[in-house]
């Protein structure tokens, strides 16, 4: 039973870190989307296995918000935003897909080391997990870095908060409902927040293409 | 549960400073909302007076703690004890009348500037001003220190569209915050490793620490409250900020403000250090000599009132440094009696200069708003079209001078008898440093009296120099009794010397190095010296005084009796006066300039336009004097160039992009990351 848990909770943050990956080597913004879709799918999945075998009520209800914010309420207004933006396309990311490939793996093995002494330390079964949201974590922040268009970098940021829930729910069983509640409102906000910024820099620039924003500078 | 009076009093202050800044935000821009913002303003200073006199009869202090509010930092900790309560009630001597100044004063601001933020911000400096004199732990202290300075900054960037009035501001900001940098060091080296930071947790750790670090301390105490009280040569920003900010604020700056500073220098020298070497004392009257020096000698050369109101402000903040220094002194080398009489005088001169200079700005005030100018040499005249303000004026200029038997005399005197008996100290070090100390008092007051001849004399004397003094015009109401409360101030402090010296005496007994009953520092009708030393008795002074102005009088009347003729003062013998035949404010100070050459370095640009037909008739002369701002030209301009070099240095990593800015956090982010888990093997 108890390795049943574990192996079940590897699988599935192994399979929230790779929809992670997936934004290195497509190019097309509808992939993105759908990666992200998938992979608070699975999320949410993860919340329902932990919370099954953990006993821990609360995470049924964080795992359907869970699916119904990221895995369709923010999906569906990605979508409207790639439909306004469709001609807009991630033409060559400042680092390549073979050097980014190269670089998401070395950023999880650095995600392993971080969390070695957590992952000692720790007797949960869902321990075998940490490493790789915390490899998530890192992999997302190196996306909104290195990629040009402002909708790819949301996505990005979408997903960091995805690692974040992961090592949550992972680290903690899920921190108490309020807290988790109030990340949810944060990401949500940030999310709208994000949006308009995204057809504010479109209007300015005809592009949404963050590059340009360094004209601004004087 | 019975309320006790302080707390009441406590409560009733901070009720009434907030309702002030709340009335000032609800109705801006009315009369109401003036007088609101008033109201609250004075209602508090009155409450703030009635928690120090009460604290100050009792000698019980007045404690009050609060865990729940910051909690990390102890809890919000406010205790006053007698220094505190002095303070405190300083700060409620110069509020309330600045407060009644400013709701005739600020009408003027209607429609230009914010009233709003005027009146609220004003309650908000007058409420940290009150309740820094009782922080009890460091994060009280350091959080209502902070309130206050930026409160003051907001105030003085009232007039924000000045191009002057932002560099002012900036100038402010720096000197502050500096000193703000200084200070949470010296707090750092005292507070005990993991236990509390209260004000008595420090106390016990300063007696264990060594005397490095405690000399440490102290220098950076006096340097960075030096900042605030404008000692040389931290002063720069006085003049910049003081003529900057609206008259009545200028008050509560030169007249409040700058005494807090001296408020944390003593509370750090008496309080939390305890007794310290001889040299902490020499430094602080090596410091307050140069600050009361330079300070007269710059304010003397001073065109702009205000200004010249400011420069006069570090030499009056020198001359209580010098007594603190002394006290300091004195308490080292164990002459209990002494010291006390010497931070006795520094206290009266403190609370004494309050109330002259808050008299004086708000003169001056009072002057900028009847001509719109601070320049003296456009002025002139104003004696008979704001007869009120010239006679308030003219009290504030002679208690400044230190004539009897005004307030600064009182003070002065004290001073002067609390230095001279040390210079035949056969301890090292003292009779140098006492007799080079009485050498600039003695300077500093008689080039005070110049200063103030002159500030009197070209802005309210003589003919008028411009067109907006000629049509000058008094002030309202208020204004007019805001300055009345102050010269009556300067009268009655300086004949109830008797009263007053020993009550501050009193407060000071007991803290490091003096003594626990306080000295007789009066005897009947004077006030005498420990050691018979001297005395001097201002009410009979005061008398006599008073019966010789009255025998002038009376003859002078006589006189009349016997037919008395009016003149034009000074005719001689010329038909037509015009203004343009006075003494300007350069012209007066021309004399000194040029004894004084060394320090100042005068350029003079004299330009004549003669006739082309002869020479010998001049059509126009038009002559130039400056003088070489020392400080600012070489202390601060090539500090102010080096900033500025590094900070442009720093834009190249300001590239515009946002992914490098990106890239700088995540870069960060691992970079600690690797730092943690490296540390962690």
């Amino acid at each position: 039973m108890e390795s049943l848990f574990a192996q079940l909770v590897v699988l599935e943050s192994s399979l929230v870190l790779i929809f992670g990956l997936v934004l290195l080597w497509r190019r097309r913004v509808p992939a993105y989307v759908s990666a992200f879709t998938w992979q608070s799918l699975v999320l949410g999945a993860v919340a329902l296995t932990v919370g099954w075998f953990g006993r821990e009520r609360e995470l049924y209800f964080i795992g359907g918000l869970l699916v119904l914010v990221k895995g369709v309420a923010i999906p569906r207004l990605l979508g409207r935003m790639e439909r306004r933006f469709a001609s807009e396309r991630e033409i060559a990311p400042y680092v390549n897909t073979a050097t980014s490939l190269l670089v998401a793996g070395l950023l999880v093995l650095f995600g392993y080391a971080i969390m070695r002494p957590v992952v000692a330390a720790s007797d949960l079964p869902t321990r075998a997990g940490m490493p790789l949201a915390m490899g998530l974590v890192l992999v997302s922040l190196f996306v909104v870095v290195s990629r040009k268009k402002a909708l790819t970098q949301v996505v990005g940021f979408l997903m960091l908060e995805n690692g974040i829930a992961l090592l949550a729910i992972l680290g903690t069983y899920g921190i108490p409902l309020i807290v988790e509640l109030g990340v949810f409102l944060d990401a949500l906000m940030g999310f709208l927040v994000m949006q308009i910024f995204v057809y504010r820099i479109h209007s300015t620039f005809e592009t949404i293409d963050v590059d340009q924003l360094d004209r601004l500078r004087h | 549960m019975t309320l006790d009076t302080p707390l009441a009093a406590g409560l009733a202050m901070i009720a009434a400073y907030l309702a002030g800044a709340a009335g000032a935000v609800i109705l801006p821009g009315s009369r109401a909302g003036r007088v609101v913002a008033a109201a609250g303003a004075i209602a508090g200073a009155t409450a703030g007076v009635v928690l120090a006199a009460g604290v100050l009869a009792t000698g019980h202090a007045f404690a009050l703690h609060v865990p729940a509010l910051l909690p990390t930092g102890g809890g919000l900790a406010l205790r006053l004890d007698g220094l505190g309560a002095f303070f405190l009630a300083l700060v409620g001597v110069g509020a309330a009348p600045a407060a009644l100044f400013g709701v005739g004063y600020s009408a003027g601001y209607a429609g230009r500037y914010s009233l709003r933020w005027l009146g609220a911000m004003l309650n908000v400096f007058l409420l940290a001003m009150s309740l820094v004199t009782l922080a009890d732990n460091v994060l009280t202290f350091v959080l209502l220190w902070e309130a206050m300075s930026l409160a003051s900054y907001f105030l003085v960037m009232t007039e924000h569209e000045q191009p002057d009035t932002v560099a002012a501001g900036a100038w402010y900001l720096a000197m502050t915050h500096v000193g703000l940098a200084l200070i949470l060091v010296a707090f750092v080296l005292l507070m005990p490793p993991g236990a509390g930071s209260a004000f008595a947790d420090l106390r016990a750790r300063a007696i264990a620490l060594s005397p490095a670090i405690r000399n440490v301390v102290f220098v950076l105490a006096v340097v960075g409250f030096g900042s605030k009280a404008g000692l040389v040569p931290l002063h720069v920003w006085l003049p910049r900020a003081h003529p900057a900010a609206p008259s009545h604020v200028s008050a509560l700056m030169s007249g409040v403000m700058v005494k807090l500073g001296v408020y944390g220098m003593l509370r750090f020298a008496l309080d939390l250090l305890g007794v310290g070497p001889a040299w902490w004392g020499a430094l602080l009257i090596g410091l307050g000599a140069a600050s009361a020096l330079i300070g007269i000698l710059y304010a003397l050369m001073e065109d702009d009132l205000k200004r010249l109101l400011a420069y006069s402000t570090v030499e009056n903040v020198g001359l209580i440094t010098i007594g603190v220094g002394a006290g300091l002194l004195f308490a080292s080398l164990r002459e209990e009696t002494s010291a006390a009489l010497a931070l006795a005088a520094a206290l009266y001169h403190a609370l004494n200069h309050t109330v002259f200079k808050s008299l004086l700005f708000l003169g001056a005030g009072s002057v900028v708003h009847a001509t719109g100018r601070r320049d003296m040499n456009r002025l002139g005249g104003l004696i008979r079209r704001l007869p009120w303000t010239a006679a308030c004026f003219l009290v504030g200029s002679l208690a400044i001078a230190g004539l009897p038997p005004l307030n600064g005399f009182v003070s002065e005197w004290l001073l002067f008898q609390s230095l001279l008996p040390a210079i035949g100290s056969p301890a090292p070090l003292v009779a140098p440093v006492m007799t080079l100390a009485v050498g600039a008092l003695a300077l500093t007051a008689g080039l005070a009296a110049a200063g103030f001849v002159k500030a009197f004399g070209i802005t309210f004397l003589a003919v008028p120099r411009s067109p907006e003094a000629e049509h000058a015009h008094e002030a309202p109401a208020t204004m007019r009794a805001a300055m009345a409360f102050l010269a009556v101030g300067c009268g009655v402090l300086g004949v109830a010397a008797l009263t007053v010296l020993p009550r501050l005496a009193a407060l000071l007994a007991g803290y490091a190095g003096l003594a626990a009953a306080p000295p007789v520092l009066t005897l009947g009708p004077s006030l005498a010296l420990p050691d018979g030393f001297g005395s001097m008795s201002p009410p009979l002074l005061g008398l006599g005084l008073a019966l010789g102005a009255a025998g002038v009088w009376l003859a002078v009347r006589l006189g009349a009796a016997r037919g008395l003729r009016v003149g034009a003062t000074w005719g001689c013998g010329r038909i037509g006066q015009t203004p343009r035949m006075e003494y300007t404010s350069t012209s007066y100070a021309e004399p000194l300039r040029r004894v004084f050459a060394e320090v100042y370095r005068p350029t003079e640009d004299l330009t004549i336009d003669v006739h082309p037909e002869s020479r010998y008739f001049v059509q126009s002369i038009a002559y130039r004097s400056e003088i070489v701002p020392w400080f600012e030209r070489y202390v601060y301009g090539p500090l102010v160039a080096r900033v500025t070099g590094w900070a442009a240095r720093t834009r190249a990593l300001q590239s515009g992009s946002v992914h490098a800015y990106l890239a700088y956090l995540v870069i960060a982010l691992l970079v600690l990351l690797a730092i943690s888990l490296a540390w962690n093997d």
